[in-house]
């Protein structure tokens, strides 16, 4: 299934089949398949220990699965390391938050512009010319793409780990979004906001999956089920590694074990608050 | 760079200005003087032998900002950086004494001043070698692979093979007069002191640089968080090594620069516990900055002048301290470390900061 060219909307740009994911005798993955369309915000939901972090982790490239194959844009990437899916196009965020503490928020957006910089040892340690100009316009990207969009003004030269969970979040997917990525993996987003971080949150990912400017597939984890259920166009559901149901949000909430999955929550589409 | 303080009513207008080095014109009046400070007035203040101190400031500046380079911005611990700084001190000298240079450039002044580059590339190709393990292992583990480095380099290979090549026994003497930079012999404390002030400063800016371009903030990412990096497109183990390679190099230019201020080279000038004292340099001077590799060895080398001073009138009552002061030497370098990590674990460049911070908004505290 190799495809050449640019996708069009609708094409397959992520397709995971039959991923088996063992950690010593404990099966965190049986048999996933998985495929998400360009252009399409695809949520995978479960109960915790579900395996959908384990699955952003094999699609990432931190964790490499022992049986199954995973193609992005039609290329086998079973192989690849973790920073060369960056470099194809696969950018994420994470459930705990991974930021560089000891850098400020705008170097550590600036870190995610790092797969679209050339410079190396020698053009660097000289700070001139072609290095200073790419900086400059990387610093304008940063600017006035993303630091706009997040409304991260305020804070762009403070330290990342003196901010409050709700920024970091923010500065978390501003640095995902520095690599400017095809394909954008989004473990939880939402946890630990209050709502109206929730709103902006869920905001910022339709903003990014809609507008013309970035375009950008999202494949989402959460538990918010409500904001799932609104903003993405399919959903995998997922229960002790393996995949009960996918398909658009209307059908899978309809689904007899979904409900099951879930049970002990009356109401699939109340939200945890 | 960019938390730079701006007066008010000072404003940035594009992103140059904002990424910029000295960003206000205060910045660059101090930036000039303390360049003209260190190229001219010490020079013409100081006597023979705080010139020669500030000449052992600098050597230890260079070996730390090696240092500083792998243990504060790499995350990469490392007790062996001697070993590469003796790397580079017996390339250079082996150049200028065994390789066959054309007439021509011995004439030129260039034979030295190309070794000195020879010795930074062996040094970093050298300690690449002993980065290899980083890219499987951490922190402790690490210390021991580097000490590792130490042992095999100095006492092994230095001490019982390249120290015998041409039959000068343990040291390498050095001829007055070998040491030729363009037109000027460097043979008085002066000319060593200028070499290495230029050396330093030129240290300085690269590494500054590098530190505010794609590598710098990748050793910084690698060392704040390697899953986040990794994901984001940073390949570890090749910037792991590049780390490496760059504190070799400035190892090997600052083992490189000890040859001009020696008379005779031996390993005994890098023992082990040279590469702990650099560690303990950047513990004092504050890890994760530049001037920290600085402030640290201006108070290290400073602080055991002064106890050397302390310690010659003391002799008249109590002799033996002159005999054992190498040890209370180390005792204070020891005492030291104890007392700033638990008085100051920040290190010496955070209280300027912090002096700074005070000044900028006096008479006001916030």
């Amino acid at each position: 299934m190799v495809q050449v060219g640019e996708l069009k909307e609708g094409d397959t740009i992520l397709k995971l089949e039959d991923i088996h994911m063992y950690f010593g005798k404990v099966a965190a993955l049986a048999g996933v398949s998985l495929e998400v369309k360009k252009g399409e915000i695809h949520s995978i939901i479960g109960p915790n220990g579900a395996g959908k972090t384990v699955m952003m982790n094999c699609i990432n490239g931190l964790y490499r699965p022992q049986k199954g194959n995973i193609y992005f844009k039609g290329e086998r990437v079973n192989a690849l390391k973790p920073y060369q899916r960056a470099e194809l196009g696969i950018s994420r965020t994470f459930q705990k938050l991974e930021l560089f503490g000891g850098m400020t928020v705008l170097d550590n957006i600036r870190l995610g512009r790092h797969i679209h910089l050339k410079s190396g040892i020698l053009s660097g340690s000289v700070y001139a010319g072609k290095t200073k100009r790419e900086e400059l316009e990387s610093r304008k990207f940063i600017e006035e793409e993303i630091i706009d969009l997040l409304e991260i003004e305020s804070i762009r030269d403070k330290s990342a780990h003196m901010l409050p969970y709700g920024l970091q979040k923010r500065v978390e997917l501003g640095r995902a979004l520095a690599l400017n990525p095809e394909l954008l993996l989004l473990d939880e987003p939402l946890a630990g906001l209050n709502l109206e971080e929730v709103e902006d949150m869920a905001r910022f990912i339709l903003d990014i999956n809609e507008e013309k400017r970035w375009k950008i597939t999202c494949v989402l984890v959460e538990h918010d089920m409500g904001v799932v259920m609104d903003i993405s166009h399919s959903v995998n559901v997922l229960n002790f590694g393996i995949q009960i149901t996918d398909g658009p949000p209307e059908e899978v909430q309809k689904n007899p074990e979904v409900i099951k999955a879930y049970l002990g929550e009356e109401d699939l589409y109340s939200t945890r608050r | 760079m960019s938390s730079v303080w701006l007066p008010c009513g000072d404003y940035h207008w594009n992103y140059a200005q904002d990424q910029g080095w000295w960003q206000t014109n205060f910045l660059k009046g101090k930036m000039i003087l303390l360049l003209a400070i260190v190229f001219i007035g010490i020079p013409l203040v100081a006597d023979e032998y705080w010139i020669s101190v500030g000449t052992m400031i600098g050597y230890t500046a260079m070996g730390a900002l090696g240092v500083q380079l792998l243990i504060g911005y790499s995350g990469l611990l490392t007790l062996g950086h001697a070993a590469f700084i003796a790397v580079g001190a017996y390339t250079s000298v082996m150049l200028i004494l065994q390789f066959p240079w054309p007439q021509f450039l011995i004439d030129w002044g260039l034979a030295y001043p190309i070794s000195i580059i020879a010795a930074g590339i062996v040094a970093g190709l050298w300690s690449v070698l002993f980065g290899l393990p980083s890219a499987k292992v951490k922190g402790f583990y690490l210390i021991l692979t580097t000490m590792a480095a130490q042992f095999i380099t100095v006492d092994f290979i230095l001490t019982q093979y390249v120290s015998q090549i041409g039959g000068r026994g343990q040291a390498f003497s050095l001829p007055p007069g070998t040491i030729k930079i363009g037109p000027w012999v460097i043979e008085n404390d002066i000319q060593i002191y200028f070499v290495m002030a230029v050396i330093l400063t030129l240290m300085v800016i690269v590494l500054a640089n590098l530190l505010r371009s794609k590598p710098g903030r990748a050793w910084i990412a690698i060392r704040d968080n390697d899953i986040a990096a990794e994901a984001l497109g940073i390949n570890i183990v090749w910037y792991k090594l590049l780390a490496f390679f760059v504190a070799g190099f400035m190892a090997g230019v600052a083992g490189a620069f000890w040859v001009c201020n020696t008379a005779a080279l031996s390993p005994e000038h890098f023992q082990w516990f040279l590469s702990l004292w650099l560690v303990g340099v950047i513990l004092i001077g504050g890890v994760g900055s530049i001037q920290g590799a600085i402030f640290g060895s201006i108070f290290m080398v400073v602080v055991m002048e002064l106890l050397q001073m302390g310690a010659i009138p003391l002799a008249e009552y109590y002799p033996k301290i002159l005999f054992d002061f190498a040890y209370i030497k180390d005792m204070a370098f020891g005492l030291a470390i104890c007392a700033f990590l638990i008085y100051e674990p920040n290190g010496l460049a955070y209280r300027w900061w912090q002096a700074k911070n005070y000044f900028n908004l006096w008479p006001f505290s916030y």
